[in-house]
């Protein structure tokens, strides 16, 4: 599995606007968070991988966090555990409020592990215009950020900064839809 | 949606990341915060009137709150990011409590007894309580305002931290009003002020830094 040099090194390279490398980190990263939440929300491995996904959300907006000077490790586990205390708080807000309780237990063990509950293109409907149609091009329909700019009519850093806003809203709607 | 066309989609498109120039923006920050609380001072509450004459202690009590903001700042700033080891940075705010307390008793020792509740309390209520979290608000709200745009993942302590470094700047302009000069009056209440401030932020951050 993956060690902290290398994982990184990959991180690092992401930052300096690395593509592969950055899609290798995620990847790398997803298996570690995924025996990560596993290991805690026993039972509920639905639950594990809409944290992963949410989680992933995090690590990519919130990067520019990560100073170099300071271990990976740290700064990603760090996260998934904000990630699971505030996906654990919103839970039980919601048993309290609920008569009927949860369902726990009963997993189906041929549940597909990488499949999340949510659906982020259902949730990218959600978005104000702006962010869902900059997403839409860059993230969906690999435009590039000038090709989406000309087709929009908006500047390529409005494009740039609404991906960004965009992504941070969906991880926040990822979260909520799990507590509902 | 599959983890996997997720990353797709994060990774698609990516370019270099930006270097947030958060010194400069906590330098601002901190600046015009401490400009606001001493403009609040200077319309509302008022200078005190000897200004001229007890520029020493006026200049004492700011640096000592400047002393309490600088305790804070390097655990603020380790706040603000994820993962950041706390350390030395926790026990520094330890040693400047002690240092408080150790001073509060030897400048009450210096005096005679009869004199050490009137030292002690300044005479009258320590409005300094209320009046430096007022003092604190506009740093605070820069400081909050600041940290959303970053990562925090411990709020109650980010909170608790921004509150305290916020306590301490309105402290500073507070030195401009308060009429109080006795040390250990300063290494009390000035103390309890910033801590009440930084109870206050805890209680705030861990609401408004969710993210």
């Amino acid at each position: 599995m993956a060690d902290e040099a290398h994982l990184r090194a990959l991180m690092l390279k992401g930052l300096a606007g690395d593509q592969a490398a950055h899609r290798a980190f995620l990847t790398e990263a997803a298996a570690l968070l995924r025996a990560y939440f596993r290991n805690r929300l026993r039972g509920a491995p639905e639950d594990a991988e809409d944290l992963v996904q949410e989680t992933l959300v995090a690590l990519h907006t919130r990067r520019d966090s990560y100073d170099p000077s300071y271990p990976l490790a740290a700064w990603m586990y760090a996260i998934a555990r904000y990630r699971l205390i505030d996906h654990l708080r919103r839970q039980r807000h919601r048993s309290h409020a609920s008569l009927d309780g949860i369902e726990v237990g009963d997993s189906d063990p041929e549940y597909e592990a990488s499949d999340a509950r949510h659906d982020v293109s259902v949730l990218l409907e959600k978005l104000p215009e702006k962010q869902r149609t900059a997403i839409r091009l860059v993230k969906l329909e690999e435009k590039s950020v000038r090709e989406a700019s000309s087709l929009t009519g908006l500047s390529e850093s409005d494009i740039k900064i609404s991906i960004h806003r965009g992504l941070k809203t969906l991880m926040r709607l990822m979260a909520q839809e799990q507590a509902t | 949606m599959k983890t996997d066309h997720l990353i797709d989609m994060l990774a698609r498109g990516v370019e270099p990341a930006e270097r947030p120039r958060w010194a400069r923006r906590l330098a601002l920050t901190l600046v015009v915060g401490l400009a606001a609380a001493a403009v609040i001072v200077a319309l509302w509450i008022g200078v005190r009137p000897d200004l001229g004459s007890a520029r020493m202690p006026v200049m004492m009590k700011a640096m000592f709150s400047a002393a309490a903001a600088a305790m804070m700042l390097p655990l603020a700033v380790q706040l603000m990011k994820p993962g950041r080891p706390l350390g030395w940075r926790l026990g520094a705010v330890g040693v400047f409590l002690g240092v408080c307390v150790v001073a509060t008793i030897v400048a009450l020792m210096g005096k005679a007894p009869e004199e050490r509740i009137a030292a002690w309390m300044g005479g009258a209520f320590p409005w300094c309580v209320v009046i430096v979290p007022i003092l604190a608000a506009p740093t605070a709200a820069g400081l909050l305002w600041l940290m959303r745009s970053f990562a925090p993942t411990r709020l109650t302590l980010a909170g608790a931290a921004i509150g305290a470094l916020s306590g301490g700047v309105g402290a500073m302009a507070y030195a401009m009003y308060c009429p109080v000069d006795s040390v250990a009056f300063v290494t009390t209440w000035y103390v309890v002020a910033i801590a009440l401030c930084a109870a206050i932020g805890a209680v705030i951050g861990a609401r408004i830094l969710r993210w």
